[in-house]
């Protein structure tokens, strides 16, 4: 029997504390209960875009749709039958940090839907053969004669989906902007011209070189007994010495010098807009709750600052829509305001945020405002454990990104000690505006 | 699930799901009459956060927001639904608000609401996959309610009056039908008396139903919007079909389920984008409503794709109308679409609408268990005499990409 350390961790609403186990090879497994008729099984890799460069950008996530598609022993399509016809939801997502695969599933009368799955599972994680005729032959982009379409073109969709969405325009040409150096600074699904020429053997490297023991957290959200399905775990999640992976480190980027704001156009009525700030790496848990708490006071909600006063108190107001959010990233995470706007008064929609964010960190908060920021955040918590799907998420996040569990914690704490002060010191560190990015994109007829 | 009758005898499906930390509420307000001009109900829903007569918009988004209370408003086709979320001990405070807004809206901000709207919608119609689906939708249901799309809201909007609301609010509030559905870890006796004590003049009323019925579709039709811009020609292929309370409900939930709805191993799926790649999504969906219901097939899709992914849709619907599924396809069938059930139960909220919705629909508490037993009993003849009756009659095309590509796909000249 290999040694396995375990630790427990106190998860806020959960009726037992999480198990963690973590396997001689740094394999880890965690455990977190949740009485119901639903299981979740995830398996979250250390890797994404922030693992990318020029030449290969979207392997992660092109890697991750070949997963799917058969392993030595199970053909290419046997896995999502297998388990759609017992009604589970199978899928994957990337994003920057990490890959994530995860089945949730009736767990049925027997303990077989379980076991059925965590085989299937773990043999998808452990063994993708990528077969030649599912990735398709590279192909030039240009040539319109391509007949034999397999998985490349099925992701090149994926990116023109995201072409003709103006959120998705506008955050992209944001993010490109943040940085300047960091692999951030690339859009996860990669471009049409690295996915159609990238190939197998490249993808299988890719593979190889990531998705390593201590690169992989397998978690169980749902009502299982730890102690009797461990050994089964640890049984299908045969690594066979699989070497580890060492831990690449970027240098992170600084904010811009000066305010800088890009601007492009599309066949669109209204603008949009995307205020970016950097943020603290994942690991500061304090200052990204700071952060998260000032995104809810300022967009999130119809009390929030941005919604009060630039939508709901003008007489006529010229945003359509506007919010605020903060995404968490192991090297740095991301403050964002997002509006839709009049495009004739787009410098005016500008100036006004700015003053939002200006008296943020001039004037403050009110305790009024502390204290519904630290509810929310405290219930948003309590939402995020009232699905087994959400509770695997939530820690697929915190041992992916973090590193460790124990900031869940902590969270609350962290959360009831935050001041009024921090929240202005915090914004005038992280969100000044004389150092943000904007990114906006206009209707066509705007173009000089 | 406990039923009581309330004292202002609205019926209230009540449950305890014990370690739960926030508690869920659903209210269905009927919807029994046309509008006179496109988007009042929805305006009414806006609206309801809009102010009281004791409290303004702003101390209502206050109040929930420093309570954590979750208010969601929504305008569906046959009914207003209030879904209302918050931590156990806050349910007192929730009902106090959620009482105040059903009693006494004012609607008086209608002008600034109806130009919140048209922001909203014209940065809505921005997206082509909004813009194709409003266009599916005005044609499947043409001239009807159910088909009312953004651009009929904004083309009616500012005529609408105040009057219009408050007479359409008031016909809703004094002579439809309401339940309620609340779910979490409280007591029910307790829920049922923070009910009675909060809602008491809430009434509901069983009347009748004078809404236009839906006609049917005579002709096939192909109606086209011209995106030059576009990445992807995004396809809605769509058929009208039964209500709800058709006998042919739960055949139909697995016909989608073996066309598009499964996820990874539906028909179109693995037909049009595993084996042809002609897209990331590809679906079908099954909207059941009280007067009616509709099957559409969508795709999106490079724009030279078209005429392959519409050969597509009708090779797979010709071939279900043809040929029986195989034993193992109709069980595999059949053990997803019930597995899949259970989501629909999962959290609190989930369970509180979508029992709240049979109740709503007299579909009465057992309708769940006995449409699983009525899928167990589907017989592939049922399944080919049922795709055969629908996807037989004039399907409607909604299709939106470059003007090019509708010309070379045959569509427009």
């Amino acid at each position: 029997m290999e040694n396995i350390k375990k630790h427990l961790i106190n998860y806020p609403y959960l009726e037992r504390p999480v198990e963690i186990y973590e396997r001689e090879n740094g394999h880890k497994i965690v455990f977190a209960y949740k009485k119901g008729g639903l299981i979740n099984i995830s398996s979250w890799v250390r890797t994404g875009s922030i693992n990318e460069n020029d030449e290969n950008n979207g392997i992660s996530h092109f890697l991750e749709h070949l997963m799917f598609k058969g392993t030595s022993t199970h053909k290419a399509g046997e896995f999502d039958r297998t388990l759609e016809s017992r009604g589970a939801i199978v899928n994957a997502a990337t994003w920057k940090d990490y890959t994530f695969y995860y089945v949730t599933i009736p767990k049925g009368s027997s303990d077989k839907n379980f076991k059925d799955t965590l085989n299937l599972h773990a043999d998808m994680m452990l063994d993708p053969i990528i077969p030649d005729n599912e990735i398709g032959a590279p192909f030039d982009i240009n040539d319109p004669h391509i007949t034999t379409k397999r998985e490349r073109h099925v992701v090149i969709e994926e990116i023109r989906m995201r072409k003709d969405q103006p959120w998705t325009q506008v955050y992209n040409l944001l993010n490109k902007n943040l940085y300047t150096s960091h692999p951030y600074k690339r859009d996860v699904i990669g471009n049409e011209q690295i996915i159609s020429q990238i190939s197998r053997e490249t993808v299988l490297e890719y593979y190889k070189t990531h998705y390593t023991p201590n690169n992989i957290t397998t978690i169980i959200a749902g009502e299982t007994e730890p102690s009797e399905v461990l050994p089964l775990i640890c049984s299908e999640f045969d690594f066979k010495g699989r070497a580890n992976a060492p831990q690449k480190v970027y240098d992170i980027d600084k904010p811009v010098n000066e305010t800088k704001t890009i601007e492009e156009y599309s066949k669109i009525n209204t603008g949009f807009l995307m205020f970016g700030y950097l943020g603290p790496i994942a690991c500061d848990i304090k200052t990204s709750t700071i952060l998260e708490m000032i995104c809810l006071l300022l967009g999130q909600g119809q009390s929030s600052r941005l919604y009060q006063e630039l939508i709901e108190k003008p007489q006529n107001p010229i945003f359509n829509v506007v919010s605020s959010d903060y995404y968490h990233f192991r090297d740095g995470g991301n403050i964002f305001i997002d509006a839709n706007f009049k495009p004739e008064k787009k410098e005016d929609a500008i100036e006004q945020i700015k003053a939002q964010i200006q008296k943020l960190y001039n004037t403050g908060i009110s305790e009024t405002e502390l204290k519904k920021a630290k509810k929310k955040l405290k219930a948003g918590f309590a939402e995020n454990s009232e699905s087994v799907s959400d509770i695997g998420e939530n820690i697929g996040f915190y041992m992916t990104v973090c590193n460790k569990l124990e900031y869940v914690e902590e969270y609350i704490k962290v959360i009831d000690e935050i001041t009024a002060e921090d929240i202005k010191k915090t914004a005038k560190e992280y969100m000044d505006i004389n150092h943000a990015v904007i990114a906006v994109l206009m209707p066509e007829e705007y173009k000089k | 699930m406990e039923k009581y009758t309330l004292k202002n005898g609205i019926e209230a499906l009540i449950k305890r799901n014990k370690n739960t930390p926030r508690i869920a509420l659903a209210m269905y307000m009927g919807i029994n009459k046309d509008e006179t001009k496109s988007g009042i109900y929805y305006i009414i829903s806006q609206l309801m956060y809009q102010g009281t007569k004791t409290i303004t918009a702003e101390q209502i988004a206050n109040y929930l927001d420093e309570n954590a209370i979750d208010l969601c408003i929504e305008k569906k086709a046959d009914y207003i639904r209030v879904k209302l979320q918050c931590l156990n001990e806050d349910i007192e405070k929730a009902l106090e608000i959620f009482d105040d807004i059903i009693e006494n809206s004012t609607f008086e901000e209608y002008k600034k609401e109806a130009e919140k709207i048209k922001g909203e919608f014209l940065s809505d119609l921005d997206s082509a996959k909004i813009t194709a689906q409003d266009n599916y939708y005005r044609n499947i249901f043409k001239n009807h309610s159910y088909g009312t799309g953004r651009e009929e809201i904004l083309n009616d909007i500012n005529k609408i009056t105040k009057e219009d609301i408050i007479n359409a609010y008031n016909e809703i509030k004094t002579n439809s039908f309401k339940n309620i559905c609340v779910i979490g870890d409280v007591e029910e006796t307790v829920v049922k008396e923070l009910l009675d004590k909060h809602l008491k003049n809430v009434k509901s009323v069983h009347s009748k139903d004078e809404r236009k019925k839906i006609a049917p579709i005579e002709n096939k039709t192909v109606s086209t919007v011209e995106k030059e811009d576009a990445n992807q020609a995004q396809i809605f292929q769509g058929w009208l079909f039964p209500s709800i309370y058709s006998n042919e409900y739960p055949v139909i939930i697995l016909l989608n389920t073996i066309l598009g709805s499964s996820g990874l191993s539906s028909r179109l799926f693995l037909e049009l984008r595993e084996k042809q790649g002609l897209a990331y999504t590809v679906r079908s969906v099954y909207e059941p409503c009280a007067l009616g219901g509709h099957f559409f097939v969508y795709i999106g899709t490079e724009p030279k794709n078209i005429k392959t992914s519409i050969s597509g849709f009708d090779k797979e619907i010709t071939k279900i109308m043809t040929e029986y599924v195989s034993d193992e396809e109709l069980e595999n069938a059949k053990n997803n679409a019930i597995g899949k059930r259970q989501f629909y139960q999962e959290t609190n909220m989930s369970e509180a609408v979508l029992n709240g919705y049979y109740e709503f629909l007299g579909l009465g508490s057992s309708f769940e268990e006995e449409l699983t037993e009525k899928i167990k009993k589907v017989t592939k003849e049922e399944i080919i005499q049922t795709a055969k009756k629908y996807y037989a009659k004039p399907a409607v095309i909604s299709v939106l990409a470059p003007k090019k590509y509708l010309t070379d796909s045959g569509l427009i000249c």
